[in-house]
């Protein structure tokens, strides 16, 4: 009786800590999901984008992405450049934070790109792939599910829910799933302020990349015009120095990258 | 009756030096050449010449229709050319009545309109305008057509009409220029008849311009001029 | 006085058909000027009545929207315009001039109607749907009104549906859907090529999902996907029912055109931001009161600090004025015309007039009437003469007005879609009426001054010895 009445407290402060734990958790999850993707140093990769309308291969990219996480507001600044098709090669585009820039070798010139022309084709694909998500959303943890990834495969994961924390998140909320067992993510849907569903992405093709096994092949399917369907490959990671001039827009003109 | 200025004298006008030159298609007309004489009251008094005497131009000067290009003029004992344009429009519809050889009745107006009309210019009062214009109407005995238009009237008809204008607001001087000249011996003797007649009760004085021997021979006063000069002045006894 | 009419009067009908042509040509012109400023009235009122029935007399807005805000209306947002409006509503000043106060918000952004593989930017704007009945019943003018043919197709109860320009309907591909005719055939059904096979996996991997996701089905109604950016810059889209499409009278609004309640664009424009308004649309009882309440409007926002500026229709829709002054260019123009008309025809007229008189004349002169006198006499010739025309000709008109206005003629107003009744503006109408009859009469007797000016100079002896 004596030992009940005593753990009764042990037992609550289980409770609390156990669910503050489950909040707290469930942010490193996402957290670690996040590293899964992202190395933590700065790096260069090779990214293949395929487009699919109908089922039917469309445009094919081929970019070298220089990614570096900001040290003050941690997220992601990316400078792209495009290798393939030919007649696109040496135009750049800077990805800083939530705002993205054009550059064309040709005119010198650099465009912002409004969120207005990121609303449809391939330049609304960047806000899945560059974002920490822990950073800018709020998660919680919705329970155990077993979902089945790109291959068919199931997969025990964690179900977790995002919220938009700050002003800067593209998404109002997106339903996260991350697999137990690994951290790994599995399948993510991106959701719009207005509720409806935009985005389906799926992660797989697992490899060893720079110390982590992460995921090389992202597949992501228009949630409003289902045809559109991309698929994304990174090879050739690569840890390298990138200096910070380089995801200036002034600086755009002068870039002599290889 | 009187005259604005100098009252009632015996002469009606005076002539000093007059001379009237117009242009007549580039040529230099001396019309009146020099004359001066004098005019008395009340008198049925004849101007006589061959054409392109004068005539015309003097009853014009007389009529202060027009102005002399020199000398100097008197009618009713006003000299004309010192009045303004008004003044002598105002002067001639005070003083002095026009019978002209072609009538020059308004057509537009009634006779009774037309004999009416002097009077209207004089802005005399309604019940007087009717009670002289009936008088004068039925003077020249032409009652019954007082709402005729000129047109649905004879010569001799319209030429009464028109003594009727020129009296009916009891003028100093009364000008006729051929007055007889279009109509026939028998009219123009009715109209010399009635003419003499008015003056008689009106105490008018007539100046008359003619070639009309009928009522030449009714002339009180003569003037004969040719050339722009008076030539022979004869005065009939009473 | 009466012996000057009597004399001008019988002389007119002395002449009777040379006075008959004068006074013809003097109603035609009055005819003329009075039927088509009728005209231009119908006209520019009606215009006037479609504009402030759509877009009310004032637009309250951020300072600056005006002029920069059109590209980027998220950033002039009214915040707690709610507030703002009970202002205006409860302004003791301003309360018995407004009829209608209703928040909207203008956003743009992509239209797509994905089934078919069809999007196209639009534009579009978020509204009250019971406000925008209740401002659609606007005439201060009294126009004549058809009653609509089908019952409004925005509700406050409906807030996903809405409304969109045929030329949109058409590139959407729901030109059968919304029934709008000269629908193109549909072809037949290309052979599916072969797809690749890892793609059509994942698609059938989707599904559930999408198919989860999908908005309700409201009642049979096409639906198409609005894409903006908001306010925040974060995508979002929106579903849309559309009741039906409605054209626009030009053609680049009428290809990209929606209408959708207001909530619907608060969602679209703002999503997690606040809710705010990019205008607030006031409609007045009457037109002529917007420069008061403009002057009110500038007072309030300032007293209370408020950083909104108010612009009136015409300056919302600059072809108003255009339209006006076109209109006021091509009257004066017709009216200089007439007017040149007339005064040759009187000048004409009474010259013939003077010269068969001058015998007259110098006999009237001789009479005693002084210079001023003949002048006058011939003057008061044309002054009737102008009387007479002008009267006949604003009767005439009146007549021909009356005849139009019962003729069941139509005609399609510019800016708009549809064919209106034809009327021309007889009611109203007394300033035109009265300033052509003068207008008239005053050019006629201006016109008879010049020949009767000669008549007065003439001299007495030249006239009198004119046969």
């Amino acid at each position: 009786m004596r030992f009940a009445m005593r753990s009764i407290p042990v037992f609550l402060l289980l409770m609390t800590s156990f669910s503050a734990m489950a909040q707290s958790s469930a942010q490193d999850i996402v957290a670690a999901s996040d590293k899964v993707r992202n190395p933590g140093q700065p790096f260069r990769v090779t990214s293949t984008l395929q487009e699919y309308v109908g089922g039917q291969p469309r445009d094919r990219v081929v970019l070298t992405v220089y990614a570096r996480e900001d040290a003050a507001t941690r997220q992601f600044k990316n400078l792209v450049r495009y290798v393939d098709p030919p007649r696109d090669r040496g135009k750049m585009v800077l990805l800083d934070g939530t705002r993205m820039w054009f550059y064309d070798p040709a005119s010198k010139v650099s465009i912002r790109i409004s969120a207005q022309q990121r609303l449809m084709g391939q330049a609304s694909n960047g806000d899945v792939m560059t974002v920490n998500l822990a950073r800018d959303y709020r998660a919680t943890l919705a329970g155990e599910e077993t979902v089945t990834d790109a291959d068919r495969q199931a997969r025990e994961c964690w179900h977790l829910v995002l919220a938009a924390a700050t002003e800067d998140a593209v998404y109002s909320k997106i339903d996260y799933w991350v697999e137990r067992s690994s951290n790994r993510p599995v399948k993510g849907k991106y959701y719009s302020d207005s509720g409806r569903l935009l985005k389906i992405a799926y992660f797989r093709a697992f490899r060893e990349e720079l110390g982590t096994a992460r995921p090389t092949e992202t597949i992501i399917i228009d949630a409003v015009d289902p045809n559109q369907v991309t698929t994304l490959n990174s090879s050739d990671y690569r840890f390298e120095t990138i200096p910070e001039a380089w995801f200036q827009r002034e600086f755009l003109p002068r870039l002599k990258v290889e | 009756m009187s005259t604005q200025e100098g009252g009632p004298g015996p002469l009606v006008a005076r002539l000093r030096e007059v001379v009237k030159t117009y242009d007549d298609e580039g040529l230099r007309v001396t019309a009146v050449n020099g004359m001066t004489f004098d005019i008395p009251r009340q008198r049925f008094a004849m101007i006589v010449g061959p054409s392109g005497s004068g005539k015309t131009t003097l009853l014009n000067l007389l009529g202060c229709i027009d102005t002399p290009s020199s000398g100097r003029i008197e009618v009713c004992g006003q000299d004309v050319a010192a009045l303004s344009d008004n003044e002598v429009s105002d002067f001639r519809s005070r003083y002095i009545g026009f019978i002209f050889q072609n009538f020059n009745l308004i057509p537009v107006l009634s006779a009774y309109e037309n004999v009416e009309y002097p009077l209207l210019l004089l802005g005399t009062g309604a019940a007087e305008r009717r009670e002289r214009t009936e008088s004068m109407l039925e003077s020249v005995g032409l009652t019954a057509q007082r709402e005729h238009r000129p047109s649905q009237l004879s010569g001799g008809q319209k030429q009464r009409v028109a003594i009727a204008r020129a009296l009916v607001k009891g003028p100093e001087l009364v000008l006729a220029d051929e007055p007889t000249a279009n109509l026939d011996s028998h009219t123009g003797a009715a109209i010399i008849e009635l003419m003499r007649r008015v003056q008689h009760e009106l105490a008018a004085t007539f100046i008359f311009s003619t070639h009309d021997p009928q009522l030449i021979s009714h002339a009180e006063e003569t003037y004969t001029i040719r050339d722009g000069k008076l030539i022979e002045h004869r005065s009939e006894a009473a | 006085m009466s012996l000057l009419l009597k004399i001008a009067s019988r002389n007119i009908l002395r002449n009777g058909r040379r006075s008959l042509m004068t006074t013809l040509a003097i109603a035609v012109g009055a005819s003329a000027m009075l039927l088509f400023g009728e005209y231009l009235a119908f006209m520019i009122l009606g215009l006037q009545t479609t504009m402030v029935q759509r877009i009310g007399h004032l637009t309250v807005s951020r300072q600056g929207y005006f002029e920069l805000g059109s590209g980027n209306p998220a950033a002039y947002g009214i915040s707690d315009y709610r507030e703002v409006m009970k202002l205006i509503e409860d302004d003791p000043v301003l309360k018995p001039m407004l009829n209608v106060a209703t928040p909207n918000v203008t956003l743009f952004g992509i239209a797509g109607n994905f089934d078919v593989d069809a999007s196209k930017t639009f534009f579009g704007s978020g509204v009250v749907p019971s406000d925008r009945e209740r401002m659609k019943q606007w005439n201060e003018y009294g126009f004549e009104r058809t009653a609509p043919a089908q019952a409004p197709a925005m509700t406050d109860a409906e807030p996903n549906r809405g409304v969109i320009g045929v030329g949109l309907a058409r590139i959407l591909g729901l030109c059968e859907r919304l029934k709008l005719g000269d629908c193109p055939a549909r072809s037949a059904a290309a052979a599916a090529p072969p797809v690749s096979r890892a793609v059509k996996d994942f698609t059938e991997l989707a599904k559930g999902d999408l198919e989860a996701t999908r908005a309700a089905p409201g009642g049979g109604l096409p639906r198409i996907d609005l894409l903006a950016a908001t306010a925040g810059g974060a995508p979002n889209v929106v579903s849309l029912y559309v009741a039906r499409a409605e054209p626009q009278g030009v053609k680049e609004l009428d290809d990209s055109y929606v209408v959708m309640p207001l909530g619907l664009a608060q969602q679209l424009l703002y999503g997690r931001g606040e809710h705010k308004a990019v205008g607030i649309v006031l409609q007045l009882h009457r037109t002529g009161d917007i420069p008061a309440a403009r002057a009110r409007l500038a007072a309030l926002f300032k007293a209370h600090g408020l950083d909104l500026e108010v612009h009136d229709f015409s300056e919302l829709q600059p072809v108003y004025k255009q339209i006006i002054g076109m209109m006021g260019a091509i009257f004066s123009f017709i009216a200089a015309i007439m007017g040149v008309i007339v005064l040759f025809t009187v000048v004409n007229t009474m010259s013939m007039s003077v010269m068969e008189r001058v015998n007259e004349i110098g006999t009237t002169r001789a009479l005693g009437v002084r210079r001023a006198g003949i002048r006058r006499q011939f003057v008061a010739e044309g002054l009737l003469l102008g009387i007479l025309g002008a009267s006949a000709g604003l009767l005439a008109g009146a007549a021909i007005a009356y005849a139009v206005n019962h003729a069941g003629l139509s005609w399609t107003p510019p800016m708009q879609a549809r064919p209106v009744p034809l009327r021309l503006l007889s009611s109203g109408m007394q300033a035109l009426v009265i300033g052509v009859w003068l207008g008239l009469v005053a050019l006629a007797t201006l016109a008879a001054l010049i020949p009767a000016n000669r008549a007065a100079r003439m001299q007495v002896v030249d006239a009198l010895r004119h046969v």
